[in-house]
């Protein structure tokens, strides 16, 4: 059978998409887990992240798109730059946590929610004032190499961004299902209250799953700048929506939901705006999020939860 | 809350204020130029640029002792809020009032969106208050067709010193078919009324002009990824591209497409000439880019190099494409009070408007003039494109995009 | 812990009457006063500041504050977080922005001439045959749109029933983006991205409203007056009281009666309909209508309002919507300046340039941060802190049983079961099993009991006992076998449906409604056994004003089965009472219901020997006025001086079945509980 090399092209596109959405949906996922809370600051940790990846680019030496950096300078720009970036985007989570949550914890309702939505505010506001509304050029010091696969096209940057995404998300699930502190993590999610008493720092928990879930993102940032060239203070929104949507789809709070929607959404996006046209994406997107929903009420990978009584 | 202005006139210390920063020269007379631009959220990067522009011509003028006598004062209003988290046009309608209801403001520039314009002109047009944009291009506010919704007073107070969507799109589809002689083409907008607009009115004409459409979708303009779209218009081996639409979404499609289909010719409007473009795509992303502007080519005019050397020194960053409309709407208005003042008329806001309607002011355009419904009546659509001079800054629009020639009109 | 009491009508005003010196008047005279002075002031203000952009500014705000109330209804009062909003805002005003411009215009046939002579459409002579010109009244439209919206709240709102807020959240999120999309790519009836064209203006009486700010300031006054009676209306009736219940919970809110779907989709339907009369106005006043006016951040921006103001809080909302909006449009830009002329004068350059509009969303989000950690309730908010009682108060001699509720009861004829006792057994429960995934909480138990009987279910931990209770009542499914009440087939039958039968229930551990008053709780246990619907609510008729006034009656009466341990608390948050008072409202709860049959799951826990005691004296009378019930109870004191028959749970399993003197002697019984101690041990 000869597949049309147009959907390979298009499945290729799919998966890049789908690669960032889930590194985006994972902090989503990884805090929603822990407490109970969509946190809408995550739409611009990635984005002020992705500034700060561009300044740590900056930092090389690397500015505009001229620079193309091979061999050792390559990677080790690249393990300073994502080091760099997700440190600091890991920092911020914590910041935002230990700052304007943390004594929200325990608060019924939205309040926690509707935090989150002025720290996005505040994120926003200060790169718009502080680095313009105009967008900026991110470094690329990636060589353009490209492969032909059966008619379409693979870069080396797209197999870079598998490659470190899937680095990551292995990582990711070595923590939380080998180290003391994810198990905590886990313990924590399936309930609170009895892991405080089985003597888990639940503070320290939530504050790992913030780093971790920032730090993520700061990833992500950075991989959409290299993958982009561009980042601009709106880069937030559309991307951490369908993340979110993404982590949702896949249930939240299970991380590996949050995988299998990213790339479910990276795909449905693709390939719904190659058959159908990319007017309709978002409709496509949260039609079949719909759909979903109302057959399976806590995503594809969600726990079913009983109504505790 | 209520009455607060009427309050704080009590307040000993606004008073203080107040007497503190009365103008010295109280002789001179003074009037004021109202500017509503979206100066907050999504649009503010083009509001900036459009108040920095004009605000250069008129502290041009203000430095040489003012205009006849009038110093000029400038009022700027923003219309975008943190509800609509853009241009809002329930924002502009209060704009509208403020600067009828101020009476030192005898003209106005703004809006930049269509959707505020329309919400504005209505209001203008009882308080007889002309206001010139610079960047609204939806022809429905000037067309007479809207008469009675939106110049309920009678006469023209909407005028543009940039050409409505009714002719750069149908001049390209033109060039497409003389010039480049394109087969297929592939229509894509950015989802905004200046968008959708140029690209309806270019897939229309070329359509006439029996070029074929492959295809017809919209972008979102927040959105980072087009491979989809692109990697589609490649597959259907489209001779052309041609983008309806701002830099925002422009600066992603001309960089996207240039490593999926290098070699398809790539065109749009106004939108994507400009240093945004330049230093968002870059090079060589953006060569051969073609890009058109409502007027002639603007390197013919003397004016133009000091403008764009003033500017730069000024504000510290190139000027766009609506910087220049933007200077050009203030020179209009002050050439209006100048008309005024020199033969002994009222500057008052029925004699600006007459004069401005009556305009045949020199500007960076050329010379401007409007017709009954305000709109501009220079109707030469140049073609740009983009070839890297090295000579140059890569973002100086002057050198970097080459002029091609007129796009023709009619047929 | 201090006292925390529900405002209730008007009362919002409490702390502004503390200082008022209206003191003279009679408390509920006083707000009407204060609301009358406000409305005045409105109505004035126009006629004392005639600055057209300043009460422009003020009606856009009052358009946000009709928006406001509206997402109230949805997110404050029924707890549904929506985060799509502007949809409905924007199918309101896309609704009237279509019937009302010359956005449609079919060529003009006969089909039209009856809506011709009603006036919604004329005939227009156009040079290429007459066409059809849509000119629906705003006055006619107003309430059409709202209906119409309503409509689109339901479909939006029925594929979310099952969602719990957070998948909500997304899901309305996602129509939140939807709309506008749709309206972007039906060019030919919105006119797309363009914007709506020649929107009619207002009408009144042969008077167009122009252009003018005033007219739309005075119909935004109008609409939001109106939608503050509504929600007020609504907020303090047998609706209102429901949705509170779904907010605080759901599943409680159901075993009481309330049916979460019905009424989760009345909350959608009167949210989007508020939006929808608004947006009806918000288009005649701009006379246009893009789709980018109701994208993402007008959703967010009106949540946000409502929680400054004060969730849940109609005249909280109401301020913190006219605030926010005020900010923006007026203050930041004219403190800037004030800022701007500071540095002349002081010759401060950066003074000069600080621009404090362009921070507008800055400050949006330092506010929004800073009155979440500081002030959570927002401006005014929906629950008053009043004094708690005086020691005198708490301390006084506790009259344990007092027969005044006990005879109120009797006269009243509650738990009349009479009729029931000839058909057989009131409960029989015939193989019930449920199943967890591979869990098997319950395997086919069976039994059966008699009208004004008392049972007792124990077992050790986990053996299925609150299982058993919440298939009867509905909240889990049984996988097999049926349960018959009272002659009919109760299977499957949902929660609200099984309390309407006659089944009431309490919850192991506690699940009341925490933020509303003991008296509330109370009366939302007999939602199920008043009539009262939208309608009744907003006329509040006599009929409305006499059911609920004997409701109160009522509640007193069965509060009154506990002494004075509840009755002075009858105004305080539940939340804050003792855990033995929280006990006793979740029974008063019940009983509330007037059921046939009461299931008390662990009812004494928590308590001491001596309210244990009261507690069982008090099941004792009911059970003595006829009322049927099952218990689960540890104490074995308890259950020998309670129930006449005794059924023994473990592992899901039915182990033994009798009297409780004869259970206690049961071999299997005593494994079962000393088996699984000595494991323990």
């Amino acid at each position: 059978m000869i597949v049309d090399p147009v959907l390979i092209q298009q499945v290729i596109n799919g998966l890049s998409l789908g690669a960032m959405y889930a590194l985006l949906a994972l902090g989503f996922t990884l805090v929603y887990g822990i407490l109970e809370l969509i946190n809408f600051a995550h739409f611009n940790v990635f984005m002020v992240s992705s500034f700060i990846g561009m300044w740590a680019l900056q930092l090389c030496g690397l500015s505009g798109q001229s620079t193309v950096l091979t061999g050792f300078a390559l990677v080790g720009t690249l393990v300073f730059a994502f080091v760099v970036t997700m440190l600091s985007a890991g920092v911020i989570g914590v910041a935002i946590e230990r700052i304007a949550l943390r004594p929200l914890r325990g608060v019924r309702g939205t309040a926690g929610m509707i935090t989150t939505i002025g720290v996005s505010y505040i994120l926003f506001n200060i790169i718009l004032l502080t680095a313009g509304a105009s967008s900026e050029n991110f470094p690329n010091p990636l060589p353009v190499v490209r492969w032909d696969i059966a008619g379409a096209t693979l870069q080396l940057r797209e197999v870079l961004i598998w490659g470190i995404t899937l680095a990551l998300m292995a990582g990711l699930h070595l923590f939380v299902n080998r180290t003391r502190l994810g198990k905590a993590m886990r313990a924590t999610a399936q309930d609170a209250e009895a892991a405080r008493m089985m003597g888990v720092d639940v503070d320290r928990v939530v504050m790992t799953a913030f780093f971790l879930g920032s730090a993520l993102a700061g990833a992500a940032a950075l991989i959409f700048g290299l993958y982009y060239n561009f980042t601009s203070f709106i880069i937030g929104y559309t991307a951490g929506l369908r993340a979110f949507t993404a982590a949702v789809l896949g249930g939240i709070g299970s991380v590996t939901g949050a995988m299998v929607g990213g790339v479910l959404i990276g795909l449905i996006e693709s390939l719904g705006g190659h058959f159908i046209a990319v007017r309709w994406a978002d409709v496509i997107i949260f039609s079949i999020l719909v759909l979903v929903l109302v057959f399976a009420p806590t995503g594809l990978f969600g726990r079913a939860m009983p109504d505790k009584s | 809350m209520f009455l607060r202005r009427n309050l704080l006139l009590h307040l000993p210390v606004v008073a203080l204020l107040a007497g503190g920063i009365m103008p010295a020269a109280a002789a001179d007379k003074t009037v004021t130029i109202g500017i509503s631009l979206s100066l907050t959220g999504a649009d503010a990067h083009d509001a900036e640029l459009i108040k920095q522009g004009a605000l250069l011509a008129i502290d041009e003028a203000n430095a040489k002792g003012g205009v006849a006598g009038y110093k000029i004062n400038t009022t700027v209003l923003d219309d975008g809020t943190a509800t609509a988290g853009q241009y809002d046009p329930a924002q502009a309608a209060t704009n509208a009032r403020k600067l009828v209801g101020d009476s030192s403001v005898i003209a106005a520039i703004g809006p930049q969106m269509s959707g505020s314009g329309k919400a504005m002109s209505p209001i203008l047009s009882q308080g007889n208050l002309a206001i010139i944009t610079p960047e609204s291009t939806n022809p429905d506010i000037t067309d007479p067709k809207f008469a009675g919704q939106y110049r309920p007073g009678g006469k023209a107070v909407y005028f543009r010193t940039v050409t409505t969507d009714a002719y750069q799109g149908p001049n390209m589809a033109n060039y497409f078919a003389d010039t480049l002689k394109v087969k297929s083409v592939y229509v894509l907008d950015d989802s905004g009324a200046y968008g959708v607009g140029i690209a309806d009115s270019f897939q229309k004409q070329a359509e006439k002009r029996g070029i074929k459409i492959l295809g017809r979708d919209q972008l979102n303009p927040k959105e980072a990824d087009y491979t989809t779209v692109l990697t589609k218009i490649k597959s259907l081996n489209a001779d052309a591209l041609y983008y309806g639409g701002v830099a925002q979404a422009g600066v992603k499609v001309v960089k996207q497409a240039y490593d999926i289909a290098p070699k398809m010719i790539k065109a749009g409007g106004d939108g994507i000439y400009g240093a945004e473009l330049l230093k968002g795509a870059g090079f060589p992303a953006s060569e051969g880019v073609y890009a058109t502007i409502a007027a002639p080519n603007v390197l013919d005019n003397p004016d133009v190099k000091p403008f764009v050397e003033a500017f730069a020194k000024k504000y510290g960053h190139q000027p766009d494409n609506y910087s220049i409309t933007a200077y050009d709407a203030a020179l209009v208005i002050l050439d209006a009070i100048k008309g005024l003042a020199s033969s002994g008329k009222e500057v008052n806001r029925a004699n600006v408007r007459d004069a401005i309607q009556a305009s045949h002011t020199k500007t960076l355009q050329g010379e401007v003039t409007f017709d009954q419904n305000g709109d501009i009546t220079s109707r030469v659509v140049s073609v740009f494109r983009i070839v890297k001079d090295t000579k140059y800054p890569l973002d100086d629009v002057l050198h970097q995009y080459k002029y091609m020639g007129v796009a023709p009109q009619g047929s | 812990m201090p006292v925390v009491k529900t405002g209730m009508m008007g009362e919002s005003f409490a702390r502004l009457r503390r200082a008022s010196p209206l003191a003279w008047l009679a408390p509920h005279l006083r707000s009407r006063v204060v609301v009358a002075v406000l409305f005045a002031l409105a109505l004035l203000f126009p006629i004392i500041h005639p600055n057209d952009a300043d009460v422009d500014a003020v009606a856009n705000a009052l358009t946000y504050a009709a928006l406001a109330l509206g997402l109230n209804i949805v997110v404050g009062l029924a707890g549904l977080l929506d985060l799509g909003y502007a949809a409905f805002f924007a199918i309101g005003a896309y609704a009237y922005g279509v019937a009302a411009s010359w956005q449609l215009a079919p060529d003009w046939s006969s089909f039209w001439e009856p809506f011709q002579w009603l006036g919604l459409v004329a005939r227009f002579h156009d040079t290429g045959g007459d066409v059809v010109h849509f000119q629906v009244s705003f006055w006619l439209m107003m309430p059409v749109a709202a209906a119409i919206t309503a409509f689109f709240g339901v479909l939006f709102g029925a594929p979310t029933l099952r969602l719990r807020g957070d998948y909500l959240a997304i899901v309305t999120l996602g129509f939140g983006e939807i709309v506008p999309i749709v309206v972007r790519n039906m060019p030919s009836v919105t006119n797309g991205a363009m914007g709506l064209n020649g929107v009619a203006a207002p009408q009144l009486f042969g008077w167009s409203f122009g252009v003018s700010a005033t007219p739309y300031y005075y119909v935004g006054i109008g609409l939001v007056a109106f939608l503050i009676f509504t929600s007020q209306r609504l907020k303090f009736s047998r609706i209102g009281r429901a949705w509170m219940a779904i907010r605080e919970d759901e599943v409680a809110a159901a075993a009481m009666g309330v049916n979460r779907v019905k009424l989760k989709l009345l909350a959608f339907a009167t949210g989007a309909a508020f939006a929808g009369a608004t947006g009806t106005l918000f288009v005649a006043k701009l006379q246009t209508a893009t789709p980018e006016m109701f994208g993402f951040p007008v959703s967010v921006m009106i949540l946000v309002m409502i929680v400054f103001g004060g969730i849940g809080s109609v005249w909280g909302v109401v301020l913190g919507a006219l605030i926010l909006q005020m900010l923006q449009s007026w203050f930041l830009a004219d403190l800037s300046e004030w800022l701007h002329a500071l540095g002349r004068l002081l010759s401060t350059d950066w003074l000069q340039r600080v621009d404090l509009a362009s921070s507008t969303e800055l400050i949006f989000g330092i506010i929004l941060v800073a009155m979440m950690l500081y002030r959570r309730d927002g401006l005014i908010p929906a629950t008053q802190r009043v004094a708690p009682l005086s020691l005198e108060e708490q301390t006084a001699q506790i009259s344990q049983v007092s027969g005044q509720g006990f005879d109120a009861l009797q006269r009243l004829g509650a738990f009349d079961t009479a009729e029931t006792a000839e058909i057989g057994p009131l409960l029989a429960i015939d193989n019930l099993t449920v199943r967890f995934g591979g869990l098997v909480a319950l395997r086919s138990v069976s039994l059966a009991m008699p009208a004004h009987s008392v049972l007792a279910v124990i077992g050790p931990n986990g053996s299925g006992k609150s299982t058993l209770f919440n298939a009867v009542t509905g909240l889990v499914r049984a996988n097999e076998g049926s349960v018959r009440f009272a002659g009919s087939d109760l299977t499957h039958q949902p929660a609200h449906i099984v309390l309407e039968r006659g089944i009431a229930r309490t919850f192991q551990n506690i699940r009341l409604f925490p933020n509303l008053t003991v008296l509330e709780n109370v009366m939302i246990g007999m939602h199920a056994r008043l009539h009262t619907g939208v309608v009744g609510a907003l006329l509040r008729l006599p009929m409305t004003r006499r059911e609920e006034e004997r409701a109160r009656e009522r509640a007193f009466e069965i509060l009154a089965v506990f002494g004075n341990r509840l009755l002075p608390r009858v105004d305080h948050v539940v939340s804050g009472l003792s855990y033995a008072n929280r006990r006793r409202v979740e029974i008063a709860r019940a009983l509330a219901s007037n059921p046939k049959l009461l299931l008390l799951d662990e009812p004494t826990a928590g308590m001491n020997p001596a309210e244990t005691l009261e507690l069982a004296d008090q099941i004792k009378r009911l059970n003595a006025l006829g009322l049927t019930i099952v218990l689960i109870e540890h104490k074995l004191d308890v259950v020998v001086n309670l129930a006449q028959k005794v059924i023994v749970l473990d592992h899901g399993e039915k182990i033994a079945e009798g009297s409780p003197a004869e259970v206690q002697r049961d071999e299997e019984v005593i494994r079962a509980y000393l088996g699984r101690s000595a494991a323990i041990a």
